[in-house]
C-alpha cells in the first residue's frame, strides 16, 4: 500500500496541482502572523480552524489528481480496501505535512508572544492542528469525484459543508455537534487559561467520533460507488 | 475458476439492467472472447470480472488473487513517464517490471511521458501493466485497440502464455480478431443476457487452397478478385506435397497457415 501512496503523493507533487493549496496555506499563515505576536494557544487554535478548509480542499485535490482509469486499475492490483485506503493515508501524510508547516511559520515571523506559557501553548495548538486533520481530511474524501461523480458536485459538498462547520461551530449553535469541533477547539484555546482537562477530552472525543463516522460513511460510498 | 453467480448489474437505482442473471463460469486454462454489439455490454462483463465493478445483486466468486485488467482507453493523463509508471504499477504488486517493456517493444518510450505518447504505445503501457504480476486471470478490454501489426501478433502468444500456466483470459472484441484465438469459448452479450455462443462466428466462409501454374498466378489471382473473393496469401510451391494431386511446380492461393485450414472461416 505504501507504493500507491506514494504514487498518489508522486502524482500530486509532479503535476502541479499542489501548488493551489500550497498558497492558500502560506496566505492563511500570512494573515494570522502578519499582523503582530500573539499567545501560543491563540494562535495556534486560529491557524487550525483558519486552515481547516485548506486541507479539507486540498485532499479532495489529491485524490481527484488520478483519472478516474487509474484509480480502477490500482483498485485491481491492491482490492478495493487498500486502494481507498491509501489515497486517505496520502491526504493524510500530505495534511500532517502542512500542521508541521504551520506550527513552525510562526516562529520564523515573530509570531508567538515568548513571555508566558510557550511550551503548553505549542502543545495545546499540536492538539488543535492534529485535531483538524482527520476530519478535513474525511471531509475531503467525501467531496472527491469517486463519491460526487462531478467537478460541480464535489465543489458544492465542500463548500457547503465549510460553511456548516463554521456556522453550525459558533457559540450558542443548535446543533455543534453536526459538525467537527473546528470552531470549538479555536475558543478553546483562545481563553486566557488553558482548557481543563475535561474540556480537552470532550475535544478529543468529538473529533474522533466524527471523523470516524465521516471516514465510515467514505468507505460505504466507495464499496457502492465503483 | 471464475463464477458469475446470479450477477445483476446497472449503473444506477433508475437505470435499465445492463446484465441480467449472468450465470456462468470461466475453468483454468480457459479463453473467454465476448462478442457483442457497441454498448451491449461486454466492458461492464469484464470490469465485473475484474472486480473493478460490483454486482448490483449476486456474487463472483473464486476471483484469483491475482487479476491483470486492460482497459478499452489507457488512462494516459498522468505525470509520468512510461518506465516510471510500469515500475510504481510492478511496486504496487510487490514485484518488478521485468522483461515486459522489452517484449512489449516499449524500451525506446520508457522516458516519454504517458500523455505523450501514441494511442497504441499507450495500450501497450496498458498491457504491461496488467502482465507485470503474472495474473491467473488476465482481461483484455478491446486489446487490439491501436496496436501495429508487431504488437497484434503479441496478443495471442500472451493468451496462450496464460492459459499454459493454468491461467483464465477474457478478452472482449468487435473487430472479428478473434480468429487468432482459435481455442476460444465465446459469450455473446445481447439484450443484458450473457449467453455461450457458437465456438465460430458463423460467417458463411471456407478457405479453399487452389494450386496454379506459375505463369497463370497474375491472371488466376486478378480473376478471383474479380469475383468478389478474398485472396489471402500467394506461396511459392517448390515441390509436390505427398497428399496433393500434384500437377508440377506452381504456386499455392492459400491462406498460409494450417490454423486457417483448420478455422474453415475466412473474412
Amino acid at each position: 500500500m505504501s507504493a500507491l501512496v506514494r504514487m498518489r503523493l508522486a502524482g500530486f507533487l509532479r503535476g502541479g496541482r499542489i501548488l493551489a493549496p500550497a498558497i492558500a496555506v502560506l496566505i492563511v499563515l500570512g494573515v494570522i502572523y502578519g499582523g503582530g505576536a500573539s499567545p501560543a494557544a491563540v494562535a495556534y487554535g486560529y491557524s487550525a480552524a483558519a486552515l481547516f478548509p485548506v486541507l479539507a480542499w486540498q485532499s479532495k485535490l489529491l485524490l481527484d489528481t488520478e483519472p478516474d482509469g487509474q484509480r480502477r486499475l490500482a483498485r485491481v492490483a491492491v482490492g478495493g480496501r487498500r486502494e481507498a485506503l491509501a489515497g486517505v493515508s496520502a491526504a493524510t501524510l500530505l495534511a500532517l505535512l502542512v500542521c508541521a508547516l504551520a506550527m513552525v511559520a510562526p516562529w520564523l515571523f515573530r509570531g508567538i508572544e515568548t513571555d508566558k506559557a510557550v511550551v503548553s501553548g505549542v502543545l495545546l495548538g499540536l492538539l488543535a492542528h492534529v485535531l483538524a486533520v482527520p476530519p478535513a481530511v474525511a471531509l475531503g474524501a467525501l467531496a472527491s469525484r469517486a463519491i460526487t461523480r462531478g467537478v460541480r458536485n464535489g465543489i458544492a459538498v465542500l463548500v457547503t459543508a465549510v460553511i456548516l462547520v463554521v456556522v453550525l461551530g459558533l457559540q450558542g449553535s443548535f446543533a455543534p455537534w453536526l459538525v467537527p469541533p473546528v470552531m470549538a477547539t479555536a475558543r478553546a484555546l483562545n481563553d486566557a487559561t488553558p482548557p481543563p482537562a475535561a474540556t480537552l477530552a470532550v475535544l478529543i472525543g468529538w473529533a474522533v467520533l466524527w471523523a470516524v463516522v465521516a471516514f465510515g460513511t467514505y468507505a460505504r460510498l466507495r464499496r457502492l460507488r465503483t | 475458476m471464475v463464477r458469475f453467480d446470479g450477477v445483476w448489474f446497472r449503473y444506477g437505482r433508475r437505470t435499465d439492467w445492463t446484465l441480467r442473471e449472468v450465470e456462468a463460469s470461466v475453468e483454468p486454462g480457459d479463453t473467454v472472447v465476448v462478442l457483442g454489439r457497441n454498448g451491449a455490454g461486454k466492458s461492464t462483463l469484464l470490469q465485473l470480472a475484474a472486480g473493478v465493478l460490483r454486482p448490483s445483486r449476486g456474487l463472483i466468486k473464486e476471483r484469483p488473487p491475482v487479476v491483470g485488467w486492460v482497459p478499452e482507453r489507457f488512462p494516459a493523463d498522468q505525470p509520468f513517464t512510461a518506465g516510471d509508471y510500469l515500475h510504481r504499477m510492478a511496486a504496487l504488486r510487490g514485484v518488478k517490471a521485468g522483461d515486459w517493456i522489452e517484449r512489449l517493444l516499449l524500451t525506446e518510450h520508457t522516458g516519454t511521458r504517458l500523455s505523450d505518447l501514441s494511442k497504441g504505445t499507450a495500450q501497450k503501457v496498458g498491457l504491461a501493466q496488467a502482465l507485470i504480476a503474472r495474473p491467473g486471470l488476465l482481461i483484455l478490454d478491446e486489446p487490439w485497440e491501436g496496436l501495429d501489426s508487431v504488437a497484434r501478433t503479441l496478443i495471442p502468444e500472451i493468451v496462450a502464455e496464460v492459459t499454459a500456466s493454468g491461467g483464465m483470459v477474457l478478452v472482449s472484441d468487435h473487430r472479428g480478431e478473434i480468429d487468432n484465438l482459435p481455442k476460444a469459448i465465446h459469450w455473446q452479450v445481447s439484450d443484458a443476457l450473457v449467453a455461450r455462443a457458437p465456438a465460430a462466428p458463423p460467417t458463411g466462409e471456407v478457405i479453399i487452397e487452389v494450386k496454379v501454374r506459375r505463369a497463370e498466378a497474375p491472371q488466376a489471382v486478378a480473376r478471383l478478385k474479380a469475383e468478389g473473393h478474398q485472396i489471402l496469401d500467394v506461396r511459392d510451391v517448390a515441390a509436390p506435397q505427398p497428399h496433393q494431386a500434384s500437377s508440377g511446380p506452381g504456386l499455392t492461393i492459400t491462406p498460409g497457415a494450417s490454423s486457417g485450414r483448420e478455422g474453415g472461416a475466412g473474412s
